[in-house]
């Protein structure tokens, strides 16, 4: 099999990526181990934590962040990219880049995002708007006494036959039956407050027509809050984007681990799938490394070291005593600067392959969690690192 | 205002004891502890039940008392004690001389022991270094200091003692020169107490010359930290010791589902600021995997460190002092107990207690040796089968806490303290630590209105951080996995960041 652009990693920077060069007409491979921690998301797109315009924020970032590479521009083009992009797909993300949007954590913080997806649309409520929380018995990861707590003029409702974890809940409301029984349910609560909030769990696809019909029923606007992993709204946005890859023709390599690679002359020519039974050899021009940082197992900590995954890159870290001296709400750990330091064209520094390009979160300076920028900078380099790749194979 | 006999300063093993020993002896009581119960030295050892071998050598009378309280626990506190045995391991280097002296040693101190042939030892413990050259077994166990503490303040309270934790003593009351009683502040709503009593104990450990100044006594205190590490497995069923002069890092403790390496000694001045270097760390590793080798690459899920309160003596180095214990009268109406160890707590207490009945001139003998501690049934330790009956709806996946279970705790204690829930249930003691459940336990007690949902934020932010502290020397490998996903959760999903 032999491939224009082979991309490894199949979160945000990977399948945006795979998508812009498939759509461009190359033949394109996404490889990935396993499903990424973007289906543990939100579901929110973040761009950067600030009361202000988070695009023009970006020129305030340490000169050694990927947004800085990237430039206001390109990260607007990104952004509207992608809201065409969830467009086609089904998935629909509203939002501004110029003002960030407020959602509602599951302990009624708000927190700032700069897209939401269409069911946390609602959720930028106005001073003195009361809201109407449905609940689940028994759910774990949703407590609504931090919502009725917080606004005083808020009610719960708690509905009775569902399930205990929020996957399962969702999955329930994939059944029309459950969906029905529920809709009654709600409709009879003769709901007199502003607008009714939920844990993100109507539905594991785009919920728009459960919104709908909760709102034709009660007469009031619904919002999603997301919960803790696993997120419905992170698997949605993840699902979706990995059935659009493969509508528009990228051919997956799902579920094992690249064992090895195999070079010539300062290039890589293929990637070894460690298949149990038989390896699987996919050859490709170009590549793209999108696996992430830690936590998705693009970096991995040794003891004194720290090594990338796949193609043992040098990784820069933070010193020792920055890290040890750090506490949980720094805010973001220093480690998070860790990563693969590139040149302007996202050609990994101190290597000599030539046709690799590098995106997402495992570039070094990200610190996603301390500038709260973690689907945006994997979006906006995703997207740079695969224009890159095509002028590379023009 | 509360008015009693006595009280006790300090919440750990030999606060707690001495609680219970004077219950037992009907003497009215009221036990303050700052924190929770064993937030210091007694929370942060090994959490094993000395047989004295450790000691043997160099300190025959420590050694002593270590093997009579040994015997004694085992037999009061079948539920708080795991009778694992312990192998002393004599690895190339260590010498023969040392071997002979550490078994006459502990016949004349009545400490029974075994020698195995490597072969034997290691169909004991299959995983041990395949190069040692042979072992002693010795009575060692593992013991829970968490729920040791509780089930004597249990005792002291079912028999109508005072036991206020999280209460911080901010001034001793003085009349015409004597203690006459204490003003303490409660540590969550800020409120200050008054408590009269006719005596006052110290028995705050690494604290204890803070709360002796307070009197305007001094104790003369050595503070030496230890540091220790938990591994995620169950490495060995048995305690592992070096069979040579006690030093850093050589002994390993199963405890429940996990293992405990330690310790360092490093001399310090303030038992509030505590920190751990990757030195430490690593001395820990290298010389635990010189005993069981997979301990090198095992994942280690935190660190703690904790200090041992020695009695001041004239050598410089901490090991070399005495882990026996002391009493000092400061004859204006308080008592500090010092020194000693988790392993002889309830002989401390004994002694203690004894001193306070003679100075209220009252005889009733000590039965704290005989009568096992209540209520271990309701606290029993790990029963797989009974988490497992329950495993419909559990809030803690690492180690199996159903909701019921941690409802049941928030009901009884009517806590507001997330570790009160943890020490109680094993909640957030797994491999995650606390990354998930934390945040479910304070959203229970919140429902349950034990506590504002503000409240409960900010416990959450300060248990965060507390943990972190703990993480923060052991990141690497899974462990840095786990962390970004706990900081991705609470900083990004939870949006908790300032």
């Amino acid at each position: 099999m032999k491939y224009d652009i082979v991309i490894i990693g199949g979160g945000m920077a990977g399948l945006v990526s795979s998508i812009y060069l498939s759509k461009k007409g190359y033949k394109t491979a996404l490889v990935s181990k396993g499903d990424p921690i973007c289906c543990i998301s939100s579901g929110c797109i973040d761009l950067l934590k600030t009361d202000d315009n988070p695009l023009e924020n970006i020129g305030n970032l340490p000169e050694v962040h990927p947004y800085r590479r990237a430039g206001k521009e390109n990260v607007k083009k990104s952004f509207v990219y992608f809201k065409e992009m969830m467009e086609e797909a089904g998935l629909p993300y509203y939002g501004e880049e110029e003002t960030n949007r407020t959602i509602f954590s599951p302990i009624a913080k708000k927190r700032e995002t700069a897209l939401v997806p269409m069911s946390m649309k609602e959720a930028d409520i106005r001073n003195g708007e009361s809201l109407h929380i449905i609940s689940f018995k028994g759910i774990k990861d949703f407590f609504p006494g931090y919502f009725t707590d917080k606004f005083s003029n808020s009610k719960c409702s708690v509905y009775n036959d569902a399930g205990k974890t929020t996957i399962s809940i969702a999955t329930q409301f994939d059944n029309s039956d459950f969906r029905e029984r529920f809709f009654n349910w709600i409709g009879d609560l003769n709901i007199s407050e502003d607008k009714i909030a939920v844990p993100a769990i109507l539905g594991t696809k785009n919920p728009e027509y459960i919104m709908a019909e909760i709102e034709s029923r009660t007469g009031k606007k619904i919002f999603e809050i997301p919960t803790l992993p696993p997120s419905i709204p992170g698997l949605r946005l993840f699902r979706t984007m990995k059935a659009h890859a493969v509508k528009h023709g990228v051919d997956l390599f799902w579920g094992d681990a690249i064992s090895e690679y195999k070079e010539d002359k300062n290039r890589i020519s293929s990637l070894i799938i460690n298949k149990p039974g038989r390896p699987t050899i996919i050859e490709g021009k170009s590549f793209i490394l999108a696996t992430g940082s830690f936590v998705s197992g693009g970096l991995f900590a040794e003891k004194t070291d720290v090594r990338e995954t796949v193609f043992n890159l040098p990784v820069s870290i933070p010193e020792e005593e920055e890290r040890l001296n750090s506490n949980f709400f720094n805010p973001g750990h220093p480690i998070g600067k860790a990563g693969i330091r590139t040149f302007e064209n996202y050609k990994p520094k101190d290597s000599k392959l030539e046709n690799l390009f590098i995106a997402g979160s495992i570039l070094e300076n990200s610190q996603i969690m301390k500038y709260q920028c973690g689907h945006g900078l994997a979006l906006v380099t995703g997207l740079e690192a695969a224009v890159n790749c095509e002028e590379y194979l023009k | 205002m509360i008015k009693t006999d006595v009280i006790i300063i300090g919440g750990g093993a030999t606060g707690t004891g001495i609680a219970r020993d004077l219950a037992l002896r009907g003497i009215g009581h009221c036990l303050l502890e700052k924190k929770d119960f064993a937030a210091g030295a007694t929370g942060a050892c090994h959490g094993l039940l000395h047989s004295g071998g450790r000691y043997a050598v160099n300190d025959p009378e420590a050694a002593q008392e270590c093997i009579s309280e040994n015997q004694i626990l085992r037999k009061i506190g079948k539920k708080c004690v795991e009778f694992t045995e312990g192998l002393f391991l004599r690895l190339p280097g260590d010498t023969v001389e040392y071997r002979d002296k550490f078994l006459e040693s502990c016949y004349s101190t009545g400490i029974s022991t075994e020698l195995y042939s490597a072969s034997r030892t290691l169909e004991l413990v299959p995983n041990l270094n395949p190069a040692l050259l042979e072992a002693v077994k010795v009575p060692d166990c593992s013991i829970d200091p968490f729920r040791l503490c509780m089930l004597n303040a249990e005792s002291s309270e079912s028999r109508g003692g005072t036991i206020l934790i999280h209460h911080k003593v901010i001034e001793i009351i003085k009349e015409k020169g004597v203690c006459v009683g204490v003003k303490a502040e409660d540590q969550f709503s800020g409120e200050m107490k008054e408590i009269r009593a006719k005596v006052i104990i110290n028995a705050s450990g690494a604290w204890g010359s803070q709360v002796a100044r307070m009197s305007g006594s001094d104790v003369p205190m050595s503070l030496s930290k230890g540091s220790l590490v938990i591994a995620n497995h169950r490495l060995t069923n048995m305690v592992i010791n070096r069979l040579r002069p006690a030093s850093n890092g050589d002994i390993i403790v199963p405890n429940e589902t996990v293992s405990l390496a330690g310790t360092t000694s490093i001399h310090v001045q303030d038992p509030d600021n505590l920190s751990i270097s990757h030195e430490e760390i690593g001395l820990i590793s290298r010389e635990a995997s010189q005993m069981i080798p997979e301990f090198d690459s095992v994942r280690l899920i935190r660190s703690y460190t904790g200090v041992r309160p020695l009695l001041k003596g004239g050598s410089g180095d901490d090991r070399a002092i005495s882990r026996g214990f002391k009493i000092i009268d400061h004859k204006n109406g308080m008592f500090s107990i010092m020194g000693g160890k988790l392993t002889t707590y309830r002989l401390m207490a004994e002694k203690m207690t004894d001193r306070i009945m003679e100075h209220f001139g009252i005889n009733e003998p000590c039965t704290t040796a005989e009568k096992p501690l209540e209520g271990q049934d309701d606290l029993s330790g790990y029963p797989l089968s009974k988490r497992l009956k329950k495993l419909d709806d559990i809030i803690c996946e690492c180690e199996l806490v159903s909701r019921k279970e941690v409802e049941r705790v928030i009901d009884k204690v009517g806590t507001k303290f997330i570790g009160d829930i943890q020490h109680r249930t094993r909640l957030g003691m797994g491999p995650c630590q606390g990354g998930f459940c934390t945040y479910r336990a304070l959203g229970l007690m919140q429902e349950k209105g034990k506590v504002t949902s503000d409240e409960s934020i900010r416990v959450l932010k300060e248990f965060l951080n507390r943990r972190y502290r703990g993480i923060r020397p052991v990141l690497w490998g899974d462990q840095m996995r786990e962390e970004q996903l706990v900081e991705g959760i609470y900083l990004g999903i939870l949006g908790l960041a300032e």
